[in-house]
Protein backbone atom coordinates (compact mmCIF):
# COMPACT_ATOMS: atom_id res chain seq x y z
CA UNK A 1 0.00 0.00 0.00
CA UNK A 2 1.14 3.59 -0.52
CA UNK A 3 1.30 6.60 1.58
CA UNK A 4 4.40 8.30 2.65
CA UNK A 5 5.10 12.13 3.38
CA UNK A 6 5.92 12.96 0.07
CA UNK A 7 4.29 16.14 -1.45
CA UNK A 8 4.50 17.08 -4.78
CA UNK A 9 5.19 20.87 -5.06
CA UNK A 10 5.70 22.87 -7.75
CA UNK A 11 6.87 26.13 -6.99
CA UNK A 12 5.05 29.84 -7.45
CA UNK A 13 7.73 31.22 -10.37
CA UNK A 14 8.18 31.71 -14.37
CA UNK A 15 9.05 28.84 -16.10
CA UNK A 16 10.64 29.18 -19.31
CA UNK A 17 10.30 26.18 -22.20
CA UNK A 18 11.97 28.28 -24.74
CA UNK A 19 11.84 25.60 -27.66
CA UNK A 20 8.12 25.73 -27.54
CA UNK A 21 8.00 29.39 -27.15
CA UNK A 22 6.25 29.43 -24.19
CA UNK A 23 7.13 31.36 -20.91
CA UNK A 24 4.71 29.82 -17.79
CA UNK A 25 3.94 32.00 -15.05
CA UNK A 26 2.76 30.20 -11.82
CA UNK A 27 0.91 32.40 -9.85
CA UNK A 28 1.02 29.77 -6.64
CA UNK A 29 2.56 26.89 -5.08
CA UNK A 30 0.97 23.31 -6.83
CA UNK A 31 1.14 21.26 -3.70
CA UNK A 32 -1.64 19.08 -3.58
CA UNK A 33 -0.71 17.54 -0.10
CA UNK A 34 -0.18 14.16 0.58
CA UNK A 35 -3.90 13.31 0.52
CA UNK A 36 -5.47 11.31 -2.50
CA UNK A 37 -5.90 14.48 -4.90
CA UNK A 38 -6.78 15.51 -8.38
CA UNK A 39 -5.02 18.59 -9.84
CA UNK A 40 -7.92 19.31 -12.90
CA UNK A 41 -6.13 21.03 -15.52
CA UNK A 42 -8.02 22.90 -17.86
CA UNK A 43 -7.33 25.99 -20.54
CA UNK A 44 -7.80 26.94 -24.14
CA UNK A 45 -6.27 24.61 -27.11
CA UNK A 46 -2.45 25.92 -27.07
CA UNK A 47 -1.41 27.36 -23.81
CA UNK A 48 0.79 24.38 -23.26
CA UNK A 49 -1.01 22.24 -21.02
CA UNK A 50 0.63 18.88 -22.34
CA UNK A 51 4.25 20.66 -22.38
CA UNK A 52 3.36 21.92 -18.93
CA UNK A 53 3.17 18.23 -17.52
CA UNK A 54 6.08 17.17 -19.35
CA UNK A 55 8.72 19.32 -19.19
CA UNK A 56 7.53 21.02 -15.73
CA UNK A 57 5.43 18.11 -13.72
CA UNK A 58 7.22 15.23 -14.90
CA UNK A 59 10.48 17.27 -14.44
CA UNK A 60 9.90 18.11 -11.07
CA UNK A 61 8.83 13.79 -10.43
CA UNK A 62 12.09 12.81 -11.78
CA UNK A 63 13.94 15.06 -9.97
CA UNK A 64 12.22 14.03 -6.72
CA UNK A 65 12.89 10.29 -7.91
CA UNK A 66 9.08 9.97 -7.86
CA UNK A 67 7.69 6.95 -9.93
CA UNK A 68 4.60 8.24 -12.31
CA UNK A 69 2.47 6.87 -14.76
CA UNK A 70 1.50 8.83 -17.84
CA UNK A 71 -1.18 8.67 -20.63
CA UNK A 72 -0.28 10.94 -23.47
CA UNK A 73 -2.99 12.61 -25.92
CA UNK A 74 -1.73 10.19 -28.46
CA UNK A 75 -2.69 7.50 -27.04
CA UNK A 76 -2.77 5.14 -30.10
CA UNK A 77 0.68 5.10 -30.16
CA UNK A 78 1.51 4.71 -26.83
CA UNK A 79 -1.13 1.74 -26.85
CA UNK A 80 1.49 -0.25 -28.78
CA UNK A 81 4.22 0.57 -26.55
CA UNK A 82 2.18 -0.81 -23.84
CA UNK A 83 1.50 -3.89 -25.75
CA UNK A 84 4.91 -4.22 -26.32
CA UNK A 85 5.85 -3.97 -23.40
CA UNK A 86 3.91 -5.85 -21.07
CA UNK A 87 4.45 -8.84 -23.81
CA UNK A 88 7.88 -8.76 -22.86
CA UNK A 89 7.06 -8.80 -19.17
CA UNK A 90 5.42 -11.89 -20.10
CA UNK A 91 1.93 -11.16 -20.28
CA UNK A 92 -0.60 -12.09 -22.64
CA UNK A 93 -1.55 -9.27 -24.71
CA UNK A 94 -2.62 -10.42 -28.04
CA UNK A 95 -6.53 -10.02 -28.42
CA UNK A 96 -6.56 -8.42 -25.47
CA UNK A 97 -8.64 -4.90 -25.10
CA UNK A 98 -7.78 -1.63 -24.37
CA UNK A 99 -9.19 -1.97 -20.67
CA UNK A 100 -7.30 -4.73 -19.98
CA UNK A 101 -4.10 -3.64 -21.47
CA UNK A 102 -4.32 -0.42 -19.03
CA UNK A 103 -5.74 -2.77 -15.81
CA UNK A 104 -2.02 -4.71 -16.44
CA UNK A 105 -0.08 -1.94 -17.12
CA UNK A 106 -1.77 -0.12 -13.90
CA UNK A 107 -1.41 -3.20 -11.60
CA UNK A 108 2.60 -3.87 -12.68
CA UNK A 109 3.30 -0.20 -11.28
CA UNK A 110 2.61 -0.11 -7.58
CA UNK A 111 5.16 1.82 -6.83
CA UNK A 112 4.08 4.95 -8.64
CA UNK A 113 2.52 7.90 -6.61
CA UNK A 114 1.65 9.78 -9.60
CA UNK A 115 -0.58 9.00 -12.81
CA UNK A 116 -0.74 11.83 -15.44
CA UNK A 117 -3.84 11.81 -18.21
CA UNK A 118 -3.92 13.98 -20.96
CA UNK A 119 -7.36 14.29 -22.49
CA UNK A 120 -8.05 10.11 -21.67
CA UNK A 121 -11.78 11.18 -21.47
CA UNK A 122 -11.46 11.64 -25.35
CA UNK A 123 -10.97 8.01 -25.83
CA UNK A 124 -13.70 6.75 -22.68
CA UNK A 125 -16.65 9.03 -21.64
CA UNK A 126 -16.33 7.25 -18.12
CA UNK A 127 -13.33 5.74 -17.06
CA UNK A 128 -13.62 5.33 -12.97
CA UNK A 129 -11.90 1.80 -13.88
CA UNK A 130 -8.66 3.42 -14.12
CA UNK A 131 -9.27 5.06 -10.22
CA UNK A 132 -10.18 1.74 -9.28
CA UNK A 133 -7.21 -0.11 -10.54
CA UNK A 134 -4.94 2.94 -9.21
CA UNK A 135 -6.62 4.10 -5.79
CA UNK A 136 -4.26 1.65 -4.10
CA UNK A 137 -1.20 3.21 -4.22
CA UNK A 138 -1.50 7.04 -6.15
CA UNK A 139 -1.51 9.50 -4.47
CA UNK A 140 -2.16 12.37 -6.89
CA UNK A 141 -3.88 12.20 -10.11
CA UNK A 142 -3.43 15.03 -12.44
CA UNK A 143 -5.97 15.27 -15.22
CA UNK A 144 -6.38 17.28 -18.15
CA UNK A 145 -9.60 17.61 -19.33
CA UNK A 146 -12.19 20.28 -21.09
CA UNK A 147 -15.10 18.00 -20.00
CA UNK A 148 -14.05 17.35 -16.03
CA UNK A 149 -12.89 15.41 -13.48
CA UNK A 150 -16.29 14.04 -13.05
CA UNK A 151 -15.58 10.83 -15.48
CA UNK A 152 -13.09 9.32 -13.30
CA UNK A 153 -13.84 9.78 -9.80
CA UNK A 154 -16.62 7.99 -8.25
CA UNK A 155 -18.86 10.84 -5.83
CA UNK A 156 -18.56 8.44 -3.14
CA UNK A 157 -15.28 9.53 -2.73
CA UNK A 158 -14.04 12.19 -0.98
CA UNK A 159 -11.52 13.31 -3.00
CA UNK A 160 -9.35 16.76 -3.10
CA UNK A 161 -10.08 18.43 -6.20
CA UNK A 162 -7.42 21.08 -7.31
CA UNK A 163 -8.78 23.24 -10.22
CA UNK A 164 -5.78 24.88 -12.10
CA UNK A 165 -6.64 27.35 -15.17
CA UNK A 166 -4.43 27.98 -17.97
CA UNK A 167 -4.99 31.58 -19.48
CA UNK A 168 -3.06 33.53 -21.63
CA UNK A 169 -1.06 36.21 -20.96
CA UNK A 170 0.09 37.93 -24.26
CA UNK A 171 3.40 37.60 -26.02
CA UNK A 172 6.20 38.80 -25.28
CA UNK A 173 9.19 39.04 -27.75
CA UNK A 174 7.39 36.11 -29.58
CA UNK A 175 7.26 34.10 -26.46
CA UNK A 176 3.98 33.51 -25.31
CA UNK A 177 3.31 33.91 -21.56
CA UNK A 178 0.55 31.68 -20.68
CA UNK A 179 -0.65 32.19 -16.54
CA UNK A 180 -1.44 29.24 -14.27
CA UNK A 181 -3.75 30.18 -11.93
CA UNK A 182 -4.39 28.11 -9.06
CA UNK A 183 -8.37 27.76 -7.79
CA UNK A 184 -10.01 26.91 -4.74
CA UNK A 185 -9.36 23.48 -4.05
CA UNK A 186 -12.77 21.64 -2.86
CA UNK A 187 -14.17 18.39 -2.05
CA UNK A 188 -16.98 16.60 -3.53
CA UNK B 1 -16.47 5.16 -26.54
CA UNK B 2 -12.60 3.78 -27.38
CA UNK B 3 -9.56 4.17 -28.58
CA UNK B 4 -9.87 4.16 -32.38
CA UNK B 5 -8.32 1.88 -34.56
CA UNK B 6 -7.73 3.66 -37.60
CA UNK B 7 -7.67 0.84 -39.99
CA UNK B 8 -10.76 -0.81 -38.37
CA UNK B 9 -12.41 3.05 -38.81
CA UNK B 10 -10.98 3.08 -42.52
CA UNK B 11 -12.42 -0.16 -42.71
CA UNK B 12 -15.70 0.38 -41.69
CA UNK B 13 -16.71 4.06 -42.64
CA UNK B 14 -14.62 4.87 -45.41
CA UNK B 15 -16.43 4.13 -48.30
CA UNK B 16 -19.16 6.41 -47.23
CA UNK B 17 -17.53 9.35 -44.98
CA UNK B 18 -14.30 11.79 -44.65
CA UNK B 19 -12.76 11.09 -41.50
CA UNK B 20 -10.99 13.09 -39.35
CA UNK B 21 -9.19 11.00 -36.38
CA UNK B 22 -7.19 13.07 -33.59
CA UNK B 23 -4.39 10.25 -33.43
CA UNK B 24 -3.69 10.93 -37.43
CA UNK B 25 -4.61 14.77 -38.29
CA UNK B 26 -2.54 15.46 -40.87
CA UNK B 27 0.13 13.21 -43.57
CA UNK B 28 2.59 16.09 -44.13
CA UNK B 29 5.01 18.67 -41.58
CA UNK B 30 3.12 21.61 -42.47
CA UNK B 31 -0.10 22.90 -43.61
CA UNK B 32 1.71 24.09 -46.61
CA UNK B 33 2.53 20.29 -47.47
CA UNK B 34 -0.77 18.97 -46.28
CA UNK B 35 -2.34 21.30 -48.84
CA UNK B 36 0.08 20.58 -51.91
CA UNK B 37 -1.03 16.81 -51.20
CA UNK B 38 -4.31 17.34 -51.73
CA UNK B 39 -4.64 19.75 -54.00
CA UNK B 40 -1.16 18.61 -56.14
CA UNK B 41 -0.44 22.58 -56.02
CA UNK B 42 0.89 25.43 -53.40
CA UNK B 43 -2.78 26.96 -53.39
CA UNK B 44 -1.80 30.46 -50.78
CA UNK B 45 -5.32 31.41 -51.19
CA UNK B 46 -6.23 28.57 -49.28
CA UNK B 47 -3.68 28.65 -47.20
CA UNK B 48 -4.78 32.95 -46.19
CA UNK B 49 -8.45 31.65 -46.12
CA UNK B 50 -7.59 29.05 -43.22
CA UNK B 51 -5.11 31.18 -41.67
CA UNK B 52 -8.09 33.46 -41.97
CA UNK B 53 -10.38 31.31 -40.24
CA UNK B 54 -8.48 30.03 -37.70
CA UNK B 55 -8.09 33.58 -36.33
CA UNK B 56 -11.14 32.96 -34.97
CA UNK B 57 -10.66 30.73 -32.49
CA UNK B 58 -8.35 31.05 -29.45
CA UNK B 59 -5.11 29.31 -30.82
CA UNK B 60 -1.87 30.57 -31.99
CA UNK B 61 -1.99 32.43 -35.59
CA UNK B 62 -1.17 29.75 -38.29
CA UNK B 63 2.29 29.77 -40.09
CA UNK B 64 2.10 28.14 -43.25
CA UNK B 65 5.82 26.18 -42.93
CA UNK B 66 5.53 25.57 -38.76
CA UNK B 67 6.45 21.65 -38.08
CA UNK B 68 2.53 20.98 -37.55
CA UNK B 69 4.17 18.77 -34.30
CA UNK B 70 4.81 21.74 -32.62
CA UNK B 71 0.82 22.77 -32.59
CA UNK B 72 -0.72 21.22 -29.64
CA UNK B 73 -3.73 18.69 -29.92
CA UNK B 74 -6.20 21.15 -30.31
CA UNK B 75 -4.85 22.91 -32.90
CA UNK B 76 -3.91 20.18 -34.59
CA UNK B 77 -7.38 19.42 -34.88
CA UNK B 78 -8.88 22.52 -35.89
CA UNK B 79 -6.50 22.79 -38.76
CA UNK B 80 -7.16 19.84 -39.90
CA UNK B 81 -11.48 20.51 -39.78
CA UNK B 82 -10.52 23.99 -41.21
CA UNK B 83 -8.56 22.40 -43.51
CA UNK B 84 -11.13 19.24 -44.70
CA UNK B 85 -13.75 22.63 -45.44
CA UNK B 86 -11.30 24.91 -47.16
CA UNK B 87 -11.41 21.48 -49.71
CA UNK B 88 -14.68 21.05 -49.60
CA UNK B 89 -15.67 23.99 -50.23
CA UNK B 90 -12.70 24.71 -53.02
CA UNK B 91 -14.47 21.58 -54.72
CA UNK B 92 -17.82 22.68 -54.56
CA UNK B 93 -18.87 18.86 -53.19
CA UNK B 94 -22.54 18.58 -51.75
CA UNK B 95 -23.76 16.73 -49.27
CA UNK B 96 -20.31 15.20 -47.44
CA UNK B 97 -20.65 13.11 -44.40
CA UNK B 98 -17.46 14.08 -42.11
CA UNK B 99 -16.70 11.66 -39.17
CA UNK B 100 -15.19 13.08 -36.24
CA UNK B 101 -13.22 10.39 -34.02
CA UNK B 102 -12.30 11.78 -30.48
CA UNK B 103 -11.68 15.89 -32.04
CA UNK B 104 -14.76 17.24 -30.40
CA UNK B 105 -14.06 16.10 -26.94
CA UNK B 106 -10.14 17.38 -27.20
CA UNK B 107 -11.42 21.16 -27.91
CA UNK B 108 -12.21 23.74 -24.72
CA UNK B 109 -15.67 24.76 -25.07
CA UNK B 110 -15.27 28.32 -26.82
CA UNK B 111 -13.02 26.68 -29.43
CA UNK B 112 -15.56 23.80 -29.96
CA UNK B 113 -18.63 26.46 -30.51
CA UNK B 114 -16.84 28.23 -33.05
CA UNK B 115 -15.85 24.88 -34.73
CA UNK B 116 -19.23 23.69 -34.75
CA UNK B 117 -20.48 26.95 -36.44
CA UNK B 118 -18.04 26.70 -39.49
CA UNK B 119 -19.31 23.21 -39.83
CA UNK B 120 -22.84 25.12 -39.52
CA UNK B 121 -22.39 27.29 -42.35
CA UNK B 122 -21.08 24.50 -44.50
CA UNK B 123 -23.79 22.57 -43.87
CA UNK B 124 -26.24 25.48 -45.13
CA UNK B 125 -24.44 26.18 -47.78
CA UNK B 126 -22.95 22.21 -49.23
CA UNK B 127 -25.33 20.01 -47.47
CA UNK B 128 -22.39 18.60 -45.31
CA UNK B 129 -23.08 16.34 -42.48
CA UNK B 130 -21.61 15.88 -39.37
CA UNK B 131 -20.90 12.68 -37.09
CA UNK B 132 -19.17 11.70 -34.08
CA UNK B 133 -17.89 8.36 -32.91
CA UNK B 134 -15.70 5.56 -34.23
CA UNK B 135 -15.11 1.95 -34.50
CA UNK B 136 -18.69 0.82 -32.11
CA UNK B 137 -20.93 3.16 -33.24
CA UNK B 138 -21.40 6.57 -34.83
CA UNK B 139 -23.54 9.43 -33.90
CA UNK B 140 -24.77 12.15 -36.25
CA UNK B 141 -25.02 15.96 -34.73
CA UNK B 142 -27.43 18.25 -35.33
CA UNK B 143 -26.16 21.45 -36.43
CA UNK B 144 -29.07 23.17 -36.86
CA UNK B 145 -29.72 22.66 -33.19
CA UNK B 146 -26.82 23.34 -31.76
CA UNK B 147 -26.59 26.66 -34.14
CA UNK B 148 -29.78 27.87 -32.62
CA UNK B 149 -28.89 26.40 -28.92
CA UNK B 150 -25.76 28.77 -29.08
CA UNK B 151 -27.72 31.47 -30.23
CA UNK B 152 -30.34 31.47 -27.72
CA UNK B 153 -27.32 31.04 -24.78
CA UNK B 154 -26.13 34.22 -26.28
Amino acid sequence: MKRSTWNMNIQRGTYPVEDRGLRFELAADLSPGVGTSCVWIRGENGLGKTTFLERVVIARLKADGIDYLYVGQDIRTQIYTLRAMLSVRGHHVFGTDEKELFRLWIGQSPTARVLILDEFDKYFQDYRFVFDWSRAFIQTYIVVSHAGHQRMFPSEDRLAVHPVLFTASGYDGGVKRVRILLEQPWSF
Amino acid sequence: MAIYDVKQLLDRYDSGYLIVDFNHPFIASTLREEIWLLEHRDDSAMLEGIAQAAAAFQIAPVDKDRDIDTYSGGEKVILACLLMLAVIRARRVGGIKLLLSNVIDSLSENNREILLEKFHQSASDLGLRLFVGGNHSIEEIDLEHEHTARNLSR
